[in-house]
């Protein structure tokens, strides 16, 4: 199989050389014969990709050991799905699923436009699959996933995935990480094309407009499920620490949702025309920046793959090529590129928008600052420095509250120029409401002003968007429809103003239970069978510790009697794991989850003595944030839903 | 006034008060060394550098493990390479951890960074931690890398 596999990466290779050669020639001499030659290349790399990702998930399912990425990644005692998870467990097998999952968006993408857009086929295929060529070339000279372990050195056992890995979370988070991030390739070989060909309207962003959103979306739905893994396996009671690799995949989702929102203003107005394409370049450059930021281990991270020679500066100066092959395209254009519009007030929506723009950068900025801080110090005065996430909540959270509050004013705010009248009737309730909200609050806990602001500003979002919900109804109803057709039809009819409100809605609740950790407890409590501990209202009485029953992973399993007020609510039972093979500990932590708070408890260790370590943690509203990406993925499903057929633009 | 003057007035306005916000928020020093290694350490006079804050890398020594659930502290020894890599003995210098709070991956062996300060005591000097992070034990990875340098050039 890893022969198979092998071959298949190189005649790959192959037909990506010669499609992105007959690309550039076609789209040269615009030759629309031979860029369907080049579009049937695409999809020859695709069906090769295809054959050589099932040959590596072939050796994983059957313990193919003479294969060393299989013996480095998986082992026998390993469910299926984990084995088969372990495909992208590894440097080479990610790489593997990355080049796939590329030339699977590249040929999805000539598909659906092999009857429009000609101008524009043969150099999207030469973009994509120039792009293709340098990860299999990657994958068939540096970091092969098909090597072969020498005769002698055969092993009838492999080394097994990294337990902490081990979690149903975690077979889709990297994978959803890498739809994301290489769903944007799509959009940006299209505004590629665009400034090759000079075709600079609204087309490119209008086919693509889809394809960004998806990536987008999935991207970020595969973050915050990287939090919830975070929250669940980690055992430190917290779902995001500003980690290199997090802030990795954090930077192209900021910058894809400034172009996300900015790209309405191109459409409406004829604005920001360069602005859009930097913001796609900057999304696709930062996606490769990421990807080459987790793999190289350049800054220190807890997620550091193993970092093989060439990686590094191979990665990076393909990174920089791309990143530098596309901004130059884009000077060279820029004379054709000047909006006729003018920006006529401050108070518009247009500005509005802006303003979110830079808001975005601006956490974009804070958060590659303090990512590359070690890097840029080591260089300028030879020693590593850090900044602690403290600076990240400090700044971010201030960005995070304008943030917010365009999220409310954004959207309702009139084109061009508002007017004093409608101001009013825009914002009179919500704006009540929210500093309603606050005042309550701040009343009421008298304490951590900041969380208080998130919170009012969440209760003035959600007051914008029932407004804006309640008029569309009521105006329908008044033709005669009863409040559900009326609302349903909202979604049909508008799907992409009215899903994008509850894409919102999705970001309000996670920012409800994100502002929650400002109030977050937790207490360190030694304790003897019998023994309780306490954490405010909350006791948490230690039972027993008993052994894990013997598998993969043994260790013990506490037994904690959970009360509030003298009334008992749940047994929990955190483990403190060993998994054997991996010779590697774990704690899995007990969580007692409502929509109010969630008791977090860990089994630090089990003494000497008999005794009990227990870390106890109170985190107040961290479930709306999962309700969060639920409500953040119905609506971006509403945003992406094909039209109906009489709808579509041609 | 033109907007661009007026949006770059609110953004100018905007980036000083983050900065001012971030200044009066300054509490000591605002960034840290990721760590200095144990022999970095030692070569640099320790009872010079009593009462100083720092974070020092090193690898638990072998058998130096010692919970006292009754005093909440874990006292243990740190030596700067790997125990067993070199088969020469390593310095070990003590720490005292003021917590039972110790992660996971904290064991014999075990790649850590220490975050405290240092004191005197009569038995010599030692850092007195109230943090200590583990890193994933290097084996899986050595064992990755052996392997990669064996196999290299074996495949097609």
């Amino acid at each position: 199989m890893s022969t198979l596999g092998n071959y298949s990466l190189q005649l790959a290779l192959l037909f990506a050389c010669t499609g992105a050669g007959l690309g550039i020639y076609a789209g040269i001499a615009k030759r629309d014969d031979w860029s369907q030659v080049a579009e049937r290349c695409v999809g020859a790399v695709f069906a090769l990709n295809t054959i050589a990702l099932l040959a590596l998930f072939y050796a994983l399912a059957t313990n193919e050991f003479s294969n060393a990425y299989v013996a480095a990644h998986s082992a026998r005692s390993m469910d299926l799905g984990y084995r088969l998870s372990a495909l992208w467990g590894g440097q080479a097998g990610s790489l593997l699923l990355w080049v796939w999952m590329l030339s699977l968006y590249a040929a999805a993408a000539m598909y659906a436009n092999r009857h429009h857009h000609r101008e524009l086929a043969p150099w999207v295929a030469a973009i994509l699959l120039g792009n293709t060529i340098f990860f299999l070339a990657l994958l068939t000279f540096s970091t092969n996933p098909f090597e072969l372990v020498p005769a002698a050195h055969r092993v009838s056992d492999g080394n097994g995935l990294n337990p902490l890995l081990q979690h149903p979370v975690m077979m889709i988070h990297p994978l959803m990480l890498y739809i994301g991030f290489v769903g944007f390739a799509v959009p940006f070989a299209y505004a590629f094309a665009a400034l090759i060909t000079g075709r600079l309207d609204t087309t490119w962003f209008r086919i693509t407009r889809r394809w960004a959103l998806f990536a987008w979306a999935v991207l970020g739905v595969g973050l915050m499920l990287g939090g919830r893994w975070a929250y669940e396996v980690l055992g430190w009671g917290g779902y995001w620490a500003w980690d290199p690799v997090e802030n990795a995949a954090l930077m192209p989702w900021l910058v894809a949702t400034a172009y996300l929102h900015s790209v309405m203003i191109q459409e409406k107005r004829d604005m920001l025309k360069i602005w859009n394409l930097v913001l796609i370049g900057l999304t696709y450059s930062l996606c490769l920046f990421g990807t080459f930021l987790t793999r190289s281990g350049i800054v220190q991270s807890v997620h550091a793959f193993t970092n093989a020679g060439w990686f590094t500066p191979l990665f990076l100066s393909y990174t920089l090529l791309v990143a530098i092959g596309f901004f130059a395209a884009l000077i060279a254009r820029s004379r054709q590129l000047r909006s006729t519009n003018r920006l006529e007030s401050v108070v518009s929506r247009e500005a509005s928008f802006l303003i979110n723009n830079w808001l975005f950068m601006a956490l974009l900025i804070m958060v590659f600052w303090f990512t590359m801080y070690p890097v840029f110090t080591e260089l300028v005065i030879g020693e590593q420095r850090t900044w602690g996430p403290v600076w990240y909540n400090l700044f971010g959270s201030v960005i995070g509250l304008g943030l917010l509050f365009m999220t409310g004013f954004g959207p309702l705010i009139a084109w061009r120029r508002a007017t004093a009248t409608s101001l009013r009737r825009q914002f009179q309730i919500p704006a009540g409401v929210g500093i309603a909200t606050a005042v309550v609050l701040g009343i009421w806990l008298r304490r951590e002003p900041m969380a208080i602001a998130y919170w009012g500003m969440c209760a003035f979002v959600t007051a914008t968007i029932t407004q804006e919900y309640t008029r569309a109804v009521a105006a329908r109803m008044r033709r005669g429809e009863s409040p559900l057709t009326a609302f349903m039809a909202l979604l049909r009819k508008n799907q992409r103003r009215y899903g994008g409100y509850i894409v919102h809605l999705g970001i309000v609740f996670a920012m409800l239970g994100i502002a929650g950790a400002a109030f977050n407890q937790e207490s360190l409590a030694n304790v003897r069978p019998g023994d309780s501990t306490e954490l405010g209202e909350y006791r948490f009485e230690y039972l027993t510790a008993d052994p894990i029953p013997q598998q993969h992973y043994g260790g013990a399993r506490a037994r904690v009697a959970l009360y509030r007020d003298e009334e008992p609510l749940a047994v929990m039972a955190p483990e403190k794991r060993m998994y054997w093979l991996e010779q590697q500990p774990s704690s899995i932590p007990a969580i007692y989850s409502t929509l109010r708070e969630d008791v977090y408890l860990i089994l630090t260790a089990i003494e000497p003595d008999g005794s009990a370590t227990l870390k106890v943690y109170r985190n107040p509203l961290v479930n709306w944030l999962w309700i969060g990406i639920a409500v953040f993925t119905v609506g971006s499903i509403v945003v992406m839903w094909p039209p109906p057929a009489r709808l579509r633009e041609a | 006034m033109p907007k661009g003057v007026q949006i770059a007035i609110g953004a100018i306005v905007c980036a000083a008060l983050l900065g001012w916000y971030g200044f009066s928020n300054l509490e000591g020093q605002a960034t840290y060394q990721y760590f200095t290694t144990l022999d970095e350490f030692l070569a640099s006079e320790p009872e010079n550098r009593i009462g100083e804050s720092l974070r020092i890398k090193g690898y638990v020594a072998d058998g130096s493990i010692d919970r006292r659930v009754d005093e909440r502290r874990v006292l243990f020894a740190i030596q700067n390479d790997p125990p067993h890599a070199s088969g020469t003995a390593n310095a070990t210098f003590a720490v005292h951890y003021l917590s039972l709070e110790t992660p996971d991956l904290f064991q014999d062996g075990a790649e850590v960074v220490v975050e405290g300060h240092i004191e005197g005591r009569p038995a010599g000097v030692v850092l007195i931690a109230d943090n200590v992070l583990a890193k994933c034990p290097s084996k899986f990875q050595a064992m990755a890398e052996e392997q990669q340098g064996e196999t290299e050039g074996t495949s097609l």
